[in-house]
């Protein structure tokens, strides 16, 4: 018998210790007491003056206790469920799951090499892709439709496009509560109904304050319609350290929870218990090309302390990993979305969005999702850790084999190698079959399982009936803003 | 009763050895000709192996489990084969040269031999030039194959291949080398006739070579 052991089922990583994080939310209380926030929406600035909040004008401070009310509101656990029901998602504690970011204005052409804008047929490929690659879990539209018919209704057909071809659970923006509320009532449809919807949500909706501590009318128009029909929504800053958060970590830190804090509570004073996600993009603003970084370290280790400071409050977190701020798919791209990947999933957020994003989050590029696959399923593999039961720890073997021995052809290699990463396009072969084979590179093979990918890859389709019934709410949104 | 030389094919490609055995034994004591159970049973089999491995559709251990079946019947096989029912599955002698204890690369490739049903002498590590010499011309092999690991010890490989010559007997076998630190350019420099990459790779380039004679 053995007493006082501790086994680590997989790898363990923490920035902050339980006494900083007090210090952070201690710290973000105080902001919301001092300092508070404004708020640009009138339901909400009433909801608030009838609140023991301290309304003036546009601004709210809010008390402590109100917080921590507020708190204890929010579900540890969130569901969501793909159009394939298969593709469930668990949000809960140390759940990690992996996804695209959305929205970017312009995608990298494969014909021509060019930077251009994105159109509907680039968001339907990324689409195609996420849904055939396994260690994406969840979809963001990665590029925004710059094609729609009406800017004001990009959100609509921007996710008919993801749902025509992505089977997996969504991420969605929207243009305002009207967009949301059009978005809702096409996953209703999808799910069988506004209830299954809430037991079982297609989508989470993404919206963010504008640091610091400011919130425009059309997020909080978002927000309270996402409480009002309790659709899971992320709040998410995305502070420059250095220009619209301080220039320290921990000054962002605190700012950042204040945000998402203020939100807390106005989600409870519209509709206690509604799927309130914790989320952050916290980075830097680059000094010497003053540009909002998505490849720094600082946004891995801040994000990483984001994901502590989230489980010690109880929240899913929603955080960033596998992007760069390189303008091409490149060495940088790859060192950059390798760092972030690395520690957002060792933190344990929830749902870590943005993988492929390049060219500091303005660039869509199909092929950067490919290859993110693949670093995906290297830093799982990182995660699982080192099992030491006595099979694992193979004395009788060593002793068996003895010294000069093989281990290759024994059974328990071939029972234990399948735990190994196996890579796919990753290349492990040595010189001379390297040359016989073309003396391809990682970019050269990323573009043909790409081009694979468009050419031969089905998702699941739609039903006739159903996609007629979101066409027309389509259809309808256009109709309104003709 | 009749074997079905299509399951033989099947328990190679599947690792199944002590099935194989079994079914091997069984064919030749219901009169099955030895020459069709392995050019009709066990080489189809270790064939399809060959293709799943080039394609990435088998794994080492795999490939090895079924190269184990194979040699595990081919022991029961062999004294039963005539000359002429071998064909290409021929014999082998294989070493780690002088001054090098390196020997899972050298191993992994005696193993991919006898898995193509060759007979393998694997003269071990650390071998002097002249047990290399000793044991071709006391085996006759097809195949002669060295390997080193260290840059220190790859002319070792070069002074083999002259002391067969010395001693009459380098025509009348392939010399294959291989080795972290090899190169193709390396093998021609020292007249050996193959140089094999890895491993796996080994056996095709060996059987092409022989195809081309």
């Amino acid at each position: 018998m053995k007493i006082n052991q501790k086994i680590n089922k997989s790898t363990q990583f923490k920035v902050l210790s339980e006494d900083q994080i007090e210090q952070i939310f201690y710290s973000a209380l105080r902001v919301l007491e001092q300092t508070g926030g404004q708020i640009f929406h009138d339901e909400a600035l009433e909801l608030f003056r009838n609140s023991d909040a301290v309304v003036n004008g546009n601004s709210v401070r809010i008390p402590t206790f109100m917080v921590e009310e507020a708190l204890n509101f929010y579900p540890r656990k969130i569901s969501l469920r793909g159009r394939n029901k298969k593709n469930e998602l668990h949000l809960q504690k140390d759940t990690v799951a992996f996804g695209t970011g959305s929205d970017l204005p312009f995608t990298y052409d494969r014909k021509t090499g060019e930077r251009r804008r994105t159109l509907y047929n680039d968001v339907k490929n990324a689409a195609k892709i996420v849904d055939a690659l396994s260690n994406y879990d969840f979809f963001m539209s990665h590029g925004i439709v710059g094609d729609a018919p009406n800017p004001q209704t990009y959100d609509r057909h921007q996710f008919m496009a993801m749902l025509e071809n992505c089977t997996k659970p969504m991420v969605v923006t929207s243009v305002d509560g009207e967009g949301l509320e059009d978005l809702w009532k096409m996953g209703s449809l999808v799910q069988g109904g506004e209830e299954e919807f809430r037991l079982n949500p297609l989508f989470v909706a993404y919206i963010e304050p504008i640091s610091p501590l400011k919130n425009d009318r059309t997020a909080i128009e978002k927000l309270l319609f996402a409480a009002e029909k309790k659709i899971p929504a992320m709040y998410t800053p995305c502070p420059s350290s250095g220009a619209t958060a301080p220039a320290t970590m921990a000054g962002m830190l605190v700012q950042s929870l204040a945000e998402t804090l203020l939100a807390t509570v106005l989600c409870h004073l519209k509709n206690p218990g509604m799927p309130l996600i914790m989320g952050g993009v916290t980075t830097l603003l680059d000094m010497k090309k003053s540009t909002y970084s998505y490849g720094a370290p600082e946004l891995s280790l801040a994000s990483a302390a984001n994901t502590d400071i989230s489980k010690w409050l109880n929240l899913i977190m929603f955080s960033t990993g596998g992007c760069s701020d390189s303008k091409i798919l490149d060495e940088q791209a790859a060192a950059e979305q390798m760092t972030n990947l690395f520690y957002s999933y060792l933190s344990g957020a929830n749902l870590i969005h943005d993988v492929g994003y390049i060219d500091h989050g303005t660039n869509a590029s199909l092929e950067s999702l490919v290859l993110n696959q693949e670093m995906m399923g290297m830093v799982k593999q990182f995660g699982k850790g080192i099992n030491t039961d006595d099979d694992h720890l193979a004395l009788d073997l060593i002793e068996k084999q003895g010294p000069g021995g093989e281990y290759v052809t024994t059974d328990h290699t071939f029972k234990h190698w399948k735990e190994w990463y196996l890579p796919d396009l990753q290349d492990r072969s040595d010189y001379e079959t390297w040359l016989k084979n073309g003396s391809k590179t990682m970019g050269d093979r990323v573009k043909e399982r790409t081009q694979d990918l468009l050419d031969n890859y089905q998702p699941e389709q739609i039903e006739d009936k159903l996609k007629q019934e979101l066409m027309k709410i389509v259809d309808d949104a256009d109709k309104r803003h003709s | 009763m009749s074997i079905d030389l299509e399951k033989i094919s099947e328990a190679i490609t599947k690792g199944q050895i002590e099935q194989l055995q079994e079914m091997t034994t069984q064919a030749l004591d219901t009169d099955t000709d030895p020459g069709v159970i392995l050019n009709k049973g066990l080489l189809p089999g270790m064939d399809k192996v060959g293709q799943l491995w080039r394609e990435g559709e088998m794994f080492m251990p795999e490939v090895l489990r079924s190269a184990k079946a194979m040699s595990k019947a081919m022991e029961i096989l062999r004294p039963r084969l005539s000359e002429g029912d071998l064909g290409s599955a021929g014999k082998m002698v294989i070493g780690t040269v002088a001054g090098d204890l390196h020997d899972i690369g050298k191993d992994l490739a005696g193993m991919m031999f006898e898995g193509a049903g060759y007979e393998v002498i694997n003269i071990g590590i650390d071998q002097p030039n002249e047990a290399f010499v000793e044991a071709a011309m006391k085996h006759k092999p097809d195949v002669l194959g060295m390997s080193a690991l260290l840059t220190t010890t790859m002319p070792r490989m070069g002074e083999v291949i002259n002391s067969l010559k010395e001693s009459g007997v380098r025509d009348q076998m392939a010399v294959i080398i291989g080795g972290a630190p090899v190169t193709q350019e390396f093998a021609d420099e020292i007249g050996a006739d193959l140089y094999a990459p890895n491993a796996g790779s080994a056996v095709d380039l060996t059987k092409k070579y022989f195809a081309q004679q």
